[in-house]
């Protein structure tokens, strides 16, 4: 078993038989194999190398536990990463998104690695020794908070998925993205920790014709966002915890607002400063963008609430059906999430959104957050049109893209929520297509 | 009144419903179910549910319902503390301060701080936002404009065409640019870059021509009108804006949205009979993935040392796009005074804009190696 780790190499998926039969001849002494293309066989006709030898992990030393000391995932998902375009950027990295690997992702929490990541001024890196928040305007009683002092408020931990309302917004005239990553991953979901904002209020007292909340980062561009007072004494928190640790500074470490369900634009990270005022403050994120110009020529402006949405995550166009023959059980997973509430009900089509069956949820069901739902399938072995469909406790459901285009236009950018299409080949490829007149 | 709204909101034992169209909870029977008011009877101000703390939960919670009021902890800050952030400036004037600067002194500005990111006259480009399309009234006439058909305009969405408040573009230019030096700017210089603006929009002040010899100051700007000032829905101003919101999100056809009897939601031929696959157009879409798209198991290879290609797209392309971008002949202009002078002005920084190392922190070797891929092109 000497020389095998020299004979690493990558091996494509191939059902045919003989091919196999050949494909293990060849390899009969490799070391490593893709252990998927192995177990596709049920009738494997020579022994598997993998199993019939010692694995070179298998007999030497493993690291010790004293490497890495804050964990790193294998390297061999390294492919498993967040990702940029050009087209996605002002002109810079610093005022762009990185989007998170959807086609990738397991269950409903994303891992803060991977966490989409969207920044108007670059990732600010910011002292906690030097952290201030100050509360003020039209409260009864200003007030300074260090870090420690935020961190003694009573903690509550929250399930909620935070997307940018751009999430799918470069294909309101037309699909541009074959990648689910890109279509559908300006967003993630985590279990966020921190104080509901209301608590600190409950001291400091809000004054009566107090309607608006100025939310300002401390970072390059000092993002800022209103808040109306109704969502701030509802559920928005400022959080410092992000799956069980710190934020990270991509999500805005050390605090961040979290206004659970609303676009993701309001969720201040590197947060400084909350004002309250009666009158709202008119934020350049607030006009120039986040803005839904409808065919009217109406601009939605303070479009809150993130839409019932969904999506097939698998099948996608990263992960096909290319190693499934006719025949084969396969599960049709997917994920869905409105941020006007919990998810009531998935509907899967094989046909573009023309004709529904019911799909199942899973797991955990939470208000605003990611739900996973699922359908068993044969698979055929034909073209398909995999298109879903959410419903939410609010009452709405998805609209299909003429529907919505119908009411605003293609010139929105924000906060499109009409039903996404898949195109499974006959071969078994992914493609990103939409219905629509 | 919201001081009652907060008493019920936060109080676990105090909250009675006054639910008009409660939907119930679907999934974890566990679960409190949603409302679509809140506990003061008004419809939620997002049109979607709501989940009052009843019988110590809120949804799938569990809360901790003891008294949760008393907290001493922070100070209260100085009223010198207060002022020091308190910087931005609303459509009433309030937190604009006094200054004035002139279109002439603003096209200085913007010549050496801006133009490298935001073009000649604002025109954008390289990803950067433009600042001008022409004249602003007639920008904000293309807001019907829809891309729908291949050959149409779309519309235009700049400064003066489409913000609803010129005290945005004072704020911002002082606290959010130039990007690379932000908050750097004094009043005075604000003043200037806004006059630029107004400029190069070619937008009139009560009736007077922001032309090349204006001087603009507080009192001038708060006689701005932005010509979609009236563009945007709902209204947010006054003191019904909180229930005009509401009225706005109550109604689902004003934003795009359906809401239906999920008893009733349609199962069959739910597409229009006019509606067909689009695909993605041959070679088309947008593909430009970074890293490539890829799901292989494999170990990563190996990174070749310094990349000063890589250095530049992540600190230096920001400003180095459009101006002295790589191999840009307009670097003739700077090295005629010898090599070891670009070096020198790179890693100690320019007034011209040019941060010390370009922010970076490099060693001066490596900086070294960017500078030459900068004037080289290679």
């Amino acid at each position: 078993m000497k020389n095998e780790d020299s004979q690493l190499e990558l091996l494509s998926n191939d059902n045919e038989t003989s091919s196999r039969r050949k494909f293990f001849k060849r390899t009969a002494s490799m070391g490593a194999v893709a252990a998927a293309t192995v177990l596709t066989s049920k009738d494997a006709m020579a022994d598997d190398p993998l199993i019939m030898h010692h694995v070179k992990w298998g007999q030497k030393l493993g690291d010790p536990v004293t490497k890495n000391r804050y964990g790193m995932p294998s390297a061999y998902e390294h492919n498993n990463t967040r990702r940029n375009t050009k087209l996605l950027a002002s002109g810079n990295f610093q005022a762009s998104i990185a989007v998170t690997p959807i086609h990738e992702s397991e269950g409903i929490i994303t891992p803060n690695g991977l966490f989409f990541s969207r920044c108007h001024g670059g990732v600010a890196h910011v002292d906690p020794n030097e952290f201030r928040l100050m509360i003020h305007g039209l409260v009864e009683k200003d007030i300074v908070l260090t870090l420690d002092q935020l961190k003694r408020y009573p903690r509550v931990t929250r399930t909620h998925f935070i997307e940018c309302p751009a999430n799918g917004g470069q294909e309101w005239r037309g699909p541009q993205f074959n990648s689910l990553q890109f279509a559908k991953g300006f967003m993630s979901s985590a279990e966020w920790t921190g104080v509901y904002i209301k608590t600190i209020l409950a001291d400091l007292g809000i004054k009566p014709d107090a309607r608006w909340m100025l939310a300002e980062g401390s970072d390059n561009s000092e993002m800022g966002r209103t808040i109306p007072i109704d969502k701030v004494l509802d559920d928005a928190m400022l959080v410092w915890g992000q799956n069980g640790e710190a934020l990270r500074p991509e999500q805005g470490y050390p605090v961040r607002l979290l206004v659970p369900g609303w676009e993701g634009n309001l969720c201040v990270k590197w947060l400084k400063r909350l004002e309250f005022a009666s009158e709202p403050f008119y934020c350049k994120e607030e006009t120039a963008k986040y803005t839904a110009l409808k065919k009217t020529g109406k601009a939605i402006q303070h479009f809150y609430a993130n839409e019932v949405n969904s999506t097939v995550v698998s099948p996608s166009p990263e992960k096909p059906w290319t190693d499934l023959k006719k025949g084969d059980l396969v599960e049709i997973e997917g994920l869905a999430w409105s941020g006007m509430g919990t998810i009531t009900g998935v509907d899967l089509s094989f046909d573009g959104g023309k004709n529904y069956v019911e799909a199942q949820l899973k797991g955990l069901i939470l208000p605003k957050s990611w739900t996973r739902w699922s359908f068993m399938y044969k698979y055929e072995g034909k073209p398909l049109l995999l298109t879903s469909r959410a419903m939410d406790d609010a009452g709405y459901i998805q609209p299909t893209v003429d529907e919505e285009t119908g009411v605003l236009g293609v010139e929105g950018v924000y906060h499109r929520n009409g039903v996404e299409t898949w195109e499974v080949t006959a071969e078994g490829k992914v493609n990103h297509v939409q219905l629509r007149s | 009144m919201f001081n009652l709204d907060r008493k019920l909101v936060i109080s676990a034992t105090a909250v009675t419903f006054a639910a008009l169209f409660a939907v119930g909870c679907g999934g974890e029977s566990t679960a409190t179910p949603s409302k679509m008011t809140y506990a003061n009877g008004k419809a939620t101000i997002d049109g979607g549910s709501y989940h009052p703390i009843v019988d110590g939960k809120t949804g799938p919670y569990a809360v901790n319902t003891q008294k949760q009021s008393g907290f001493t902890y922070g100070r209260k800050p100085t009223a010198n503390e207060i002022a020091a952030w308190d910087k931005d400036v609303m459509p009433d004037g309030t937190g604009l301060p006094e200054g004035s600067g002139s279109v002439e002194e603003g096209e200085e500005l913007y010549e050496a701080q801006c133009v490298m990111c935001h073009g000649d006259f604002g025109s954008g480009g390289g990803g950067y936002p433009s600042l001008s399309k022409g004249n602003a009234v007639e920008g904000q006439k293309t807001l019907k404009n829809q891309r729908d058909k291949p050959d149409n305009d779309g519309p235009i969405r700049v400064f003066g065409s489409y913000w609803p408040q010129a005290s945005t573009m004072w704020w911002y230019i002082q606290s959010g640019m130039p990007h690379p030096n932000t908050k750097s700017l004094t009043d005075d210089e604000t003043y200037a870059l806004a006059a630029y603006m107004l400029n190069i929009n070619e937008m009139s002040i009560d009736g007077e021509l922001v032309d090349d010899e204006y001087v603009l100051d507080r009192e001038k700007f708060l006689k701005i009108k932005m010509p979609n000032e009236k563009g945007f829905e709902p209204n947010i101003d006054g003191p019904t804006a909180l229930d005009d919101v509401r009225a706005y999100y109550a109604n689902p056809t004003n934003f795009g949205a359906i809401k239906v009897d999920p008893k009733k939601r349609c199962m069959k031929d739910c597409q229009k009979p006019t509606a067909k696959v689009v695909r993605i157009k041959e070679g088309g879409g947008i593909r430009d993935f970074l890293p490539p798209i890829s799901i292989v198991r494999d170990l990563p290879k190996k990174e070749g040392g310094f990349n000063p290609k890589a250095v530049y797209e992540s600190t230096c392309a920001m400003c180095h796009s459009s101006f002295l971008s790589p191999g840009s002949s307009d670097w003739a202009g700077y090295t005629g005074k010898g090599i070891d002078k670009v070096y020198a002005n790179g890693i100690k920084g320019t007034e011209g804009g040019m941060p010390a190392k370009g922010g970076s922190d490099l060693s001066d070797a490596d900086f070294k190696l960017v500078v030459d891929y900068l004037i080289s092109g290679k």
